[in-house]
């Protein structure tokens, strides 16, 4: 009866040495601003029946390494590294591009942030979300006299993709107003004015407002190509709405 | 006119390479034997006399070297077989291992339910019948051994210390099972070293020693030259 | 075909009935479950993280089953001798091992299929994605550790069981490896050795042909003609590798 209470105390204290030793440890090891992060072509060399298994993990690895260092000291040397990885093992990953670009932001690159969305659309052209950030980070991050009408061309991309939100060619022709490029501006608010709802419209006729100029023979001119591109119907009901003002 | 053989072996040899070197060892070295229909025959030797390497390479586990094997029987579907210290699936019920075996000859399903079951009250497992193997004692699975090794209705049996392990009952079961073997006009052949059972079963007996058969005959004709059996064998094995 | 189908019924009943079996599948679906706390994670990827992980859980037990029975299964009988029941009654070596394989095959069906089923329905009560292509993966998977287990058996007919699982681990990595094996080939710089990668390549069963786990997290999609020439591929290979255990064991003296 002893021994067995013995053996049964020694038993319990080892098991407290144990729990005790990794308690102990800092919960967590200092997160390390780089780590090692394989090449994509190891894992496609060396175990393509897993390949989306290990962009997965690595994906998972991505968005704790992401967390761990975002709120903390703000490095993230090795974040290029695993989001090359992850959309080179998993191209068709949409969610890992777009992670990866916002975070890439918060590491400061940009420019890889763009390069790898702009790798994303060429693998999944069918996307609108790719061109349509892209027309965002250029617009956002982008530098020159040129980069509203880089901007709007990729929203303009976006908006030509089916399912894209109807926001996408109003975008366009905004920007394309502001980077001095009114007639294919007047052009995409026709778009606009044609893709969308009762508030679409609305705000189409607001944005050819503020582009046409206010004289009448001369807004009349700007508007001709666009009267050719659109249905007779809705052509006529857009003039009436921008020419509700010279009527009187 | 002599009697047609159930079995006839001639100048059997079997060597087989052990060890890393493969070093050679002759097991049998040259025997003759031949066992006539409806005999009970009793293949007797000291330990590592070649009996059980005898009966296997006459059923094909082992391949002869040199020298002949003749089954006087129409293939192995008209022979049974007990191995020595008998192992069988123990994750199955006794009445499960002897359908699985009858499966093995073909058996219908009809013709094995009726064979299985006549099979377990002759070895007397009828109770034991949906136990597992594994929870049978040694001599329960003597008995289950024998069970199998007639579920084909074998023409020629081979058993291999057939009494080992078990009770006096069950002793006399067998024996009773393999005197109405003989009755049926089956033959028999048996490894032993319990020389009283060969004494009350056997018609004929070889005695094998270092690989070959050094004397064949008759039980009478042993016990022409000695007062027992046992002295009989001491005689010729230590001759 | 009786004796085949009488040993395969036995092999089945041998294996499902083993305990370590049990505990091992218990195992894979506590794994499966596990993904549940990846997906969630992962950022709005539930599903695809079940899917995936859940796969990889299915294909590393089910390695294990296939590697670990297999094994065993020849060598036991022939340890316990066993074999002498069997073959001295009118069975083949080569029914033998026929009818083990495909019994093995039986209980390796049901493994899996339990599996897979637990993971589809986790993923449809989960996630709400669950797509059948989840169950044609595990289909495959099963087809992949059919050469497995097949390549396995060819070994165990030759030496330990320990052996036979280990050789059966390298052939399933090496299967992985094909294509590498492959672009040796195309080195081209030794005829010698132009000639042994290309006995390699052939000899080592093609797993990495498919991806069939990318088909299902949408990320290739799977060309069924392609699908359906591999599936006869490896069952072509399975028939070969038996074959040749069936020849070898032929040999074999108890």
């Amino acid at each position: 009866m002893l021994r067995r209470v013995v053996a049964i105390l020694v038993v319990l204290a080892c098991a407290g040495v144990v729990v005790a030793y990794q308690v102990s440890r800092p919960a967590r090891a200092p997160a390390d601003p780089r780590v090692f992060v394989p090449s994509p072509k190891f894992f496609q060399d060396f175990s393509p029946s897993f390949r989306t298994s290990i962009a997965d993990a690595y994906y998972l690895i991505m968005v704790q390494y992401y967390g761990e260092h975002v709120a903390g000291d703000g490095k993230l040397d090795s974040l290029p590294a695993m989001v090359d990885l992850v959309t080179t093992l998993s191209p068709h990953f949409t969610r890992a591009y777009l992670f990866g670009a916002f975070a890439l932001i918060d590491a400061g690159r940009a420019d890889v942030a763009y390069t790898v969305l702009q790798r994303g659309f060429k693998e999944n052209p069918g996307d609108w979300h790719f061109p349509a950030y892209l027309g965002f980070f250029a617009y956002r991050y982008g530098e020159g006299e040129t980069k509203n009408l880089v901007a709007a061309q990729w929203y303009e991309k976006a908006a030509a993709i089916p399912g894209s939100p109807d926001y996408l060619p109003r975008l366009a022709a905004a920007l394309l107003a502001k980077g001095g490029e009114e007639e294919k501006a007047i052009l995409m608010w026709g778009q606009a004015y044609l893709a969308g709802d009762k508030y679409a419209r609305k705000k189409a006729v607001e944005g050819l407002e503020r582009v046409l100029p206010k004289e009448k023979e001369a807004r009349m001119r700007a508007l001709a190509p666009l009267y050719e591109t659109m249905p007779e119907a809705d052509a006529n009901a857009l003039i009436a709405e921008l020419f509700k003002a010279y009527v009187q | 006119m002599t009697e047609p053989s159930a079995l006839q072996i001639g100048g059997l040899r079997k060597t087989v390479h052990v060890g890393f070197r493969r070093r050679a060892v002759e097991i049998l070295k040259g025997v003759d034997l031949r066992v006539a229909e409806n005999d009970v025959f009793g293949l007797l030797g000291p330990n590592g006399a070649g009996k059980t390497t005898t009966v296997k390479v006459a059923l094909g586990l082992m391949r002869p070297s040199a020298g002949t094997v003749e089954l006087g029987v129409d293939g192995l579907s008209h022979v049974g077989y007990l191995p020595e210290n008998p192992y069988f699936y123990d994750y199955l019920s006794g009445r499960e291992f002897l359908g699985f075996c009858a499966r093995l000859f073909g058996l219908d399903a009809g013709t094995r339910g009726d064979r299985v079951e006549s099979l377990l009250r002759d070895v007397g497992l009828e109770a034991a019948a949906g136990t597992h193997l594994r929870k049978y004692s040694k001599g329960m699975l003597q008995r289950i051994g024998i069970a199998q090794a007639l579920v084909n209705d074998p023409e020629l049996v081979l058993l291999d210390e057939p009494m080992t392990g078990l009770d006096p009952i069950g002793r006399v079961e067998v024996k009773r099972i393999i005197e109405s073997l003989h009755e049926r006009g089956k033959t028999v052949l048996f490894n032993s070293h319990i020389l009283s059972d060969v004494h009350e079963l056997c018609t004929r007996i070889a005695i094998m020693r270092e690989g070959r058969v050094i004397w064949t005959g008759s039980v009478d004709e042993a016990l022409a030259e000695a007062p027992t059996l046992e002295d009989f064998f001491m005689q010729v094995v230590t001759a | 075909m009786n004796q085949i189908a009488a040993i395969a019924v036995n092999t089945f009943k041998e294996t499902i009935r083993d305990r370590v079996l049990a505990v091992i599948v218990v195992f894979a679906l506590i794994m499966i479950v596990g993904g549940l706390w990846l997906g969630s994670i992962s950022l709005g990827e539930q599903g695809r993280m079940m899917k995936d992980f859940g796969l990889v859980a299915v294909t590393f037990f089910g390695l294990i089953v296939a590697v670990f029975v297999a094994a065993g299964l020849v060598h036991k009988e022939v340890e316990k001798r066993t074999v002498f029941v069997l073959f001295s009654k009118p069975v083949s070596r080569a029914a033998f091992i026929t009818g083990k394989f495909i019994g093995l095959c039986g209980t390796m069906a049901a493994v899996l299929a339990g599996m897979g089923v637990f993971l589809f329905l986790l993923v449809w009560a989960v996630a709400g994605d669950a797509s059948g292509m989840t169950l044609v993966a595990v289909l495959m998977i099963y087809v992949q550790l059919l050469a497995v287990m097949a390549v396995t058996i060819f070994f165990s007919t030759l030496g330990s069981a320990i052996l036979a699982s280990v050789l059966g681990i390298c052939v399933y990595v090496a299967g992985q490896l094909s294509h590498n094996v492959l672009s040796l080939t195309r080195l081209g710089k030794n005829a010698v050795t132009e000639a042994l990668s290309w006995v390699v390549y052939v000899i080592i069963p093609n797993f990495s042909a498919v991806d069939v786990k990318a088909g299902v997290v949408g990320e290739d999609t799977l060309a069924w003609g392609q699908v359906a020439l591999w599936t006869g591929y490896l069952l072509a290979y399975v028939v070969v590798v038996l074959a040749l255990a069936a020849l070898v064991f032929r040999r074999k003296e108890f």
